[in-house]
């Protein structure tokens, strides 16, 4: 009886133990989110950064900003922020910018001239458990509208509104666009998005 | 009630390994013993005498990486390790308060023997990380280097002094 | 999918449940296959039951196949299982504190718990001199503090210290371990005891 089971027992793990030594090993990285999460991330709009956060960034020289323009590299050379660098959507997986996308120092801010692009990129991203990926809200055009070419709010607007559009103007000409001669920005502080650190994952603990 | 006889021991090595690996799927680790000792031990120490887990580094360090040395994983898991052998001695008709032991020696012998073999087990065991089921086991299961050297230390030690132990056993 | 506890698919108090369920599992198997015995652990280093042997390794095969296909199907990531790390001499000296505990006691920590669910009174005894010598252990640590953390390796997998894939070590593993199985039963026939049965399927 017992040799027999030592027979079973040869006779279903050496064949188990064949398929595993011949097959290669899995080494890709589980996807960390369900759809449904995925989904509900994508609802809240948690990925957006307004531009005037990236605009004030950007004044301040905020040393942990990092603008990623996803659109071709054609389109970079025409036109793209200050201080961003080129990775084009199709190319995002290639090794050589993983250094970019996958830390957490840094504030990555993908865009593109609509939202589309900068939203593939970001899916990517999460879903390869990078951090401290952002969207463009709006994109390079919305970018244009509000930060280059702010439409003046009409008289008698709250105060906010006048605020609000001296510091776009004042962020436009710093940044590069058209020069009107407005009242000097002045820029707030507080307007820094915090760098959100996802927790990360703990491997477990053990010891008997 | 008829004692049942004991598993096949492939079969019964086969439902461990299925066990030891739900345990990785669930909670990421495999399973062990030792450990939960020692949260009894660190809880016990902190019951009484407070003032010296405040004093000594090792207890310290434990109690600041383990705020509820109870709560932990390995202290239910033998829980349920009592419990799943209370359960099996009952259904096969095992539950007996007894010694047991080689005829030739007396149960003070016994006694004596299982005690000072338990204190170099707790002892090795914290030294060595882990006892044969967290270390050596668990170890193997993931091909940990350090598994296989405890394991190999365990069983090597154990078949070279057989011979001055025998008449414990045989 | 897995680890559950990792990806944060169940909580931190589930996880004590399951480890509750999983004690029980592993209770219920060691005290079915008589690692309740003392004598039946022992008769494997005297070679007249070789039980120990069987189910401890055949155990270690199923544990690592089952990671394998887990990982080959992408229901575990393991990258996220715990690997002990690997202290040259402390996982030495600790082995060799515990093989000579193992052939005085006739246990070792997880068996004598299942052992005395039962009713083993030296089980018990054994289970007090555990906590005996975990507590010298805490109590002298600074004395042996210095080997405990020497010769650190970091957490290194045997595979890749050979390098191989651990599929290829598994298969290894396997062969080693049928081979010693086929060794164990033929010292049971030769260590046969008169006073001792070995009684199972």
């Amino acid at each position: 009886m017992k040799g027999k089971a030592r027979l079973l027992l040869a006779a279903i793990i050496i064949p188990l133990g064949l398929i595993i030594a011949a097959v290669p090993e899995n080494t890709t990285k589980q996807y960390k989110l369900t759809p449904e999460q995925m989904l509900e991330e994508v609802n809240g709009g948690t990925q957006f950064i307004h531009p005037d956060e990236v605009a004030n960034m950007l004044i301040q020289k905020d040393p942990t900003l990092q603008l990623i323009d996803v659109r071709s590299a054609d389109e970079y050379e025409k036109f793209s922020l200050p201080n961003s660098i080129n990775i084009p959507l199709v190319d995002i997986l290639n090794p050589q910018w993983s250094d970019y996308i996958n830390q957490d120092l840094k504030l990555n801010v993908f865009y593109s001239n609509g939202t589309n692009d900068a939203n593939q990129a970001w899916m990517i991203t999460r879903q390869l458990g990078y951090q401290n990926n952002y969207v463009l809200q709006g994109g390079v055009n919305y970018w244009a509208e509000t930060i280059m070419n702010p439409e003046a709010p009409a008289e008698g607007s709250p105060n906010e509104e006048i605020i609000k559009y001296n510091l776009r103007k004042g962020a436009g000409m710093a940044l590069g666009g058209e020069a009107v001669n407005a009242a000097p920005a002045t820029v707030s502080k507080s307007a820094k998005p915090p760098i959100t650190k996802r927790k990360k994952k703990k491997a477990v603990q053990g010891g008997c | 009630m008829k004692v049942k006889k004991y598993m096949n021991p492939y079969l019964g090595g086969a439902l461990l390994g299925i066990v030891l690996v739900i345990a990785f799927w669930v909670s990421g680790r495999g399973l062990g013993a030792s450990g939960a000792a020692k949260s009894a031990i660190v809880a016990g120490v902190k019951t009484i005498a407070p003032s010296h887990v405040e004093n000594t580094a090792y207890y310290k360090d434990y109690v600041a990486s383990h705020p509820k040395p109870l709560k932990s994983w390995l202290v239910f898991e033998m829980l349920g390790v009592v419990v799943g052998g209370f359960l099996s001695g009952a259904i096969s008709g095992r539950l007996k308060f007894q010694v047991e032991k080689s005829p030739k020696i007396t149960n003070k012998t016994r006694i004596t023997f299982a005690v000072l073999g338990g204190i170099l087990f707790g002892f090795g065991s914290q030294l060595g990380r882990g006892c044969t089921s967290g270390s050596a086991l668990t170890g193997m299961a993931v091909l940990s280097v350090g598994g296989f050297i405890t394991m190999a230390s365990i069983f090597a030690t154990a078949f070279a002094l057989a011979y001055f132990a025998r008449k414990l056993w045989i | 999918m897995g680890p559950l506890i990792v990806n944060e698919i169940i909580s931190e108090n589930a996880n004590m449940l399951f480890a509750f369920l999983i004690g029980i599992g592993f209770g219920y198997i060691l005290e079915a296959n008589g690692f309740s015995s003392s004598r039946r652990l022992a008769g494997m280093f005297y070679g007249y039951d070789t039980t120990v042997l069987k189910v401890f390794f055949t155990a270690a095969v199923v544990g690592a196949l089952g990671l394998l296909f887990l990982s080959l199907f992408g229901q575990i990531d393991l990258n996220f299982i715990y690997i002990n790390p690997t202290y040259l001499y402390s996982a030495i000296g600790g082995g060799v504190i515990m093989g000579a505990g193992f052939i005085l006691g006739g246990y070792c920590p997880g068996t004598s718990f299942c052992a005395a669910s039962i009713g083993k009174i030296d089980a018990m005894a054994f289970i007090g001199g555990i906590f005996i010598g975990i507590l010298v252990f805490t109590e002298g640590f600074p004395l042996w503090e210095e080997f405990y953390n020497a010769k650190f390796l970091g957490a290194p997998v045997l595979n890749e210290v050979i390098g191989t894939s651990r599929g290829v070590l598994t298969l290894g593993i396997i062969l080693v371990a049928l081979a010693m199985f086929w060794v164990g039963e033929w010292a049971e026939k030769k260590f046969a005891r008169d006073d001792y049965t070995i009684n199972q399927k």
